[in-house]
């Protein structure tokens, strides 16, 4: 078995509305990811899924439970501090509107890479490695208006990629994407997976794209209530 | 760096006004300022010469127009004497030009060009001043004719005078030996003329006076022999009329004392003993005279610089937030990929600043232009009103980065605080 990179037990999320109203978006979730694991976050809108993936980001912080990354154990990381793991140990992709619209592609590649803490020639070095791989080539200096829905999601994988993290995770990278293109993306981020042995996990609403995930953890109502492995 | 100005550029109209919102406060400041700045060195030459010396004037008499009383000789030797005193030099001053007789309230902006009588002979010297940098020939002294004159800058170029040249002032012929260096304040418009030369210019303006000399003149022409022969009234107004002289006429007298002596406590003993018949202007009083004058100078200054604070400041701060509200999922994505908060702080105080700057740059170059252009139209009436210092242009521009920093502190915070999650659900 893989080392586990990622581990979260007991983890509960509450958003308070008012007084009375209490909205309970996640309510005791346990999860592991092991290292090249490829994971799919599946379930109905509103069961917690983004939340959980905020939370395993560090982008929000649990009411209660335990968050370990690479064997740290983060629950009581302050909120301050989180942006330095969040630079190297995780990659995000978004659903849309990912890329900073005054940056070109490269530059948008080079900004992650330069919060992470890579050298000038390094993250250029590595920049231009992986838009190359996403075959992105021809379309290095182009700002994000100038890219198609596919491309723009190929500079945030490249992107998400440059800092060599822990895991990578990705909110409905797909829900702005046409069927193919979205087939297209996830065969990337299959070689990705299996060339470079990167740990994704992908939240989707769409069954095609969870088809090509070999584990699938489906959730409702904050809980997870299935997580199998495919094949 | 780039990108800040990319972000500038994404909403063009919006950060091209204002810029020019922040232009225009910072132009307002930059002529204010430079007005003020010439004012405050001009009322600053002016008070060193000032409180380098202790001016008298005869009482009823006020110092401004002077011409009412005269200081005799005998008063001003008398005063010689007082302890602590080291020389008095009496004296006329008045206007190089004789009044327009068909516009006689004529004014105009700047010094109107002054005779000032000057002693050669005289070792009175003001303890701030004690000679004037020549930019050519000399100043007049002991060795000169008395015709001779040393001129300011400001005279020589309006009358197109030089060194050498021979010129008419009030019907007479001068020889002009020296200009002076620019002082930027009262010598630029200063003709310094013999004592003697310049009396009698005064009482040749002076219609009263004019009667008394001739008269006294008349008088001188009647011997002694004759004077006893006529009735006794009439001789007592012949005596009268003959004891009138030049000399006693000064309208002030610039008083130094002696080293190592307190100056105030000089003033106080003329005033003790001499208080019923003139009026003593003591160093400090003057000083401080001046200094308040110079205070309201700052104060103009500090105002037009709070008008362009308050202008610049407002209309940053608002285009700012606007700029955060607007670019709240980009804001959210940078934190994401793992931007420090004090990276968006820097990156938003930053574009602030450089907007700052560049409405304080342009602002600056146009008040310079400006004043420029003011400056040499009116340097030919010799009346220069905008000092354009270097170091003062670049506090404005200086000044305006800080105006931009500190207003784009409160978005920039904003920005650096804004909740990652709920910038990223935000589509
Ligand atoms: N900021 C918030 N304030 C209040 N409630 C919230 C907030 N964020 C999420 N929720 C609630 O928490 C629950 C889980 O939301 P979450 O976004 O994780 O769902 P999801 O599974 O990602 O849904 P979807 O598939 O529609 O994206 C939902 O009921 C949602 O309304
Ligand atoms: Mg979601």
């Amino acid at each position: 078995m893989n080392k586990i990179v990622f581990e979260a037990k007991n983890i509960h999320k509450s958003y308070r509305m008012s007084k009375r109203n209490i909205v309970q978006a996640l309510s005791g979730v346990d999860i592991e990811v092991r290292q090249g694991d490829f994971v799919a976050i599946v379930g109905p809108s509103g069961c917690g899924k983004s939340t959980l993936m905020h939370i395993l980001g560090l982008l929000d912080r649990p009411d209660e439970g335990i968050l370990k990354i690479d064997g740290q154990d983060l629950s009581h990381l302050k909120e301050k501090k989180a942006y330095r793991i969040r630079a190297k140990k995780i990659g995000f992709i978004f659903q849309g509107f990912n890329l900073i619209p005054t940056l070109t592609a490269f530059e948008n590649v080079l900004l992650a890479g330069k919060y992470g803490g890579m050298k000038l020639i390094d993250r250029k070095e590595r920049a231009t490695e992986l838009l190359a791989i996403l075959g992105l080539e021809d379309r290095m200096h182009h700002k994000p208006n100038e890219l198609s829905g596919g491309q723009q999601q190929r500079v945030a994988i490249a992107r998400a990629l440059v800092n060599n993290p822990s895991l990578i995770l990705a909110d409905e990278p797909t829900g702005e994407l046409d069927s193919k293109t979205s087939l297209e993306i996830m065969s990337i981020l299959k070689k990705l997976n299996k060339d470079e042995n990167k740990t994704f996990m992908i939240v989707t609403h769409n069954l095609e794209v969870a088809k090509e995930c070999r584990r699938i953890v489906k959730m409702e109502d904050g809980r997870i209530v299935a997580d199998s492995m495919r094949k | 760096m780039l990108e800040i100005l990319r972000n500038m550029w994404r909403r063009k109209f919006r950060t091209i006004l204002t810029i020019f919102g922040i232009v225009i406060g910072i132009f307002a400041f930059t002529v204010m300022g430079s007005m003020a700045l010439k004012l405050n060195k001009m009322i600053d030459g002016g008070k060193r010469y000032i409180t380098g010396q202790i001016t008298i004037s005869p009482k009823g008499a006020d110092y401004m127009s002077g011409t009412t009383g005269m200081l005799p000789v005998d008063l001003l030797n008398k005063i010689k004497d007082v302890e602590g005193v080291e020389a008095v030099e009496g004296g006329v001053s008045l206007a190089v030009d004789e009044p327009d007789p068909d516009n006689p309230t004529a004014m105009s902006f700047g010094e109107p060009a002054t005779i000032y009588s000057f002693d050669p002979n005289s070792n009175f010297k003001n303890k701030n001043w004690q000679t004037m940098d020549m930019k050519e020939g000399k100043l007049i002294d002991k060795s000169s004719a008395e015709d001779d004159i040393s001129i300011g800058i400001n005279i020589a170029m309006d009358k197109k005078w030089s060194v050498g040249d021979t010129v008419a002032i009030r019907g007479r012929e001068f020889h002009v030996v020296g200009i002076f260096e620019k002082t930027m304040t009262g010598p630029d418009g200063y003709v310094f003329m013999n004592t003697n030369v310049a009396r009698e210019l005064f009482v040749g303006q002076n219609p009263f006076l004019k009667s008394l000399k001739d008269k006294s003149n008349e008088a001188a022409k009647i011997s002694e022999k004759e004077l006893a022969k006529l009735p006794v009234a009439t001789r007592q107004q012949i005596v009268e009329a003959k004891s009138f002289k030049v000399e006693d006429v000064s309208t002030t007298a610039s008083i130094s004392w002696e080293d190592g002596v307190d100056p105030e406590v000089v003033v106080k003993r003329i005033k003790d003993e001499y208080k019923n018949d003139v009026i003593v202007y003591s160093p400090k009083e003057m000083g401080e005279l001046i200094d308040k004058a110079s205070a309201t100078m700052n104060a103009v200054i500090l105002g037009s610089a709070l008008l362009a604070l308050i202008v610049g400041l407002f209309s940053i701060v608002n285009t700012m937030l606007m700029s955060v509200s607007e670019r709240t999922r980009e804001i959210g994505i940078k934190k994401a990929i793992g931007a420090s908060p004090r990276t968006i702080a820097i990156e938003y105080t930053l574009e602030a600043g450089v907007m700052g700057l560049v409405g304080g740059a342009i602002g600056m170059g146009v008040g310079v232009l400006v004043a420029n252009i003011i400056n040499n139209k009116m340097a030919s009436k010799g009346a220069e009103i905008f000092l354009l210092e270097p170091s003062f242009l670049i506090i404005v521009v200086i000044f305006s980065f800080i105006i931009g920093i500190v207003a784009g502190f409160l978005p920039a915070i904003r920005a650096s605080k804004l909740n990652v999650v709920d910038a990223i659900r935000e589509l």
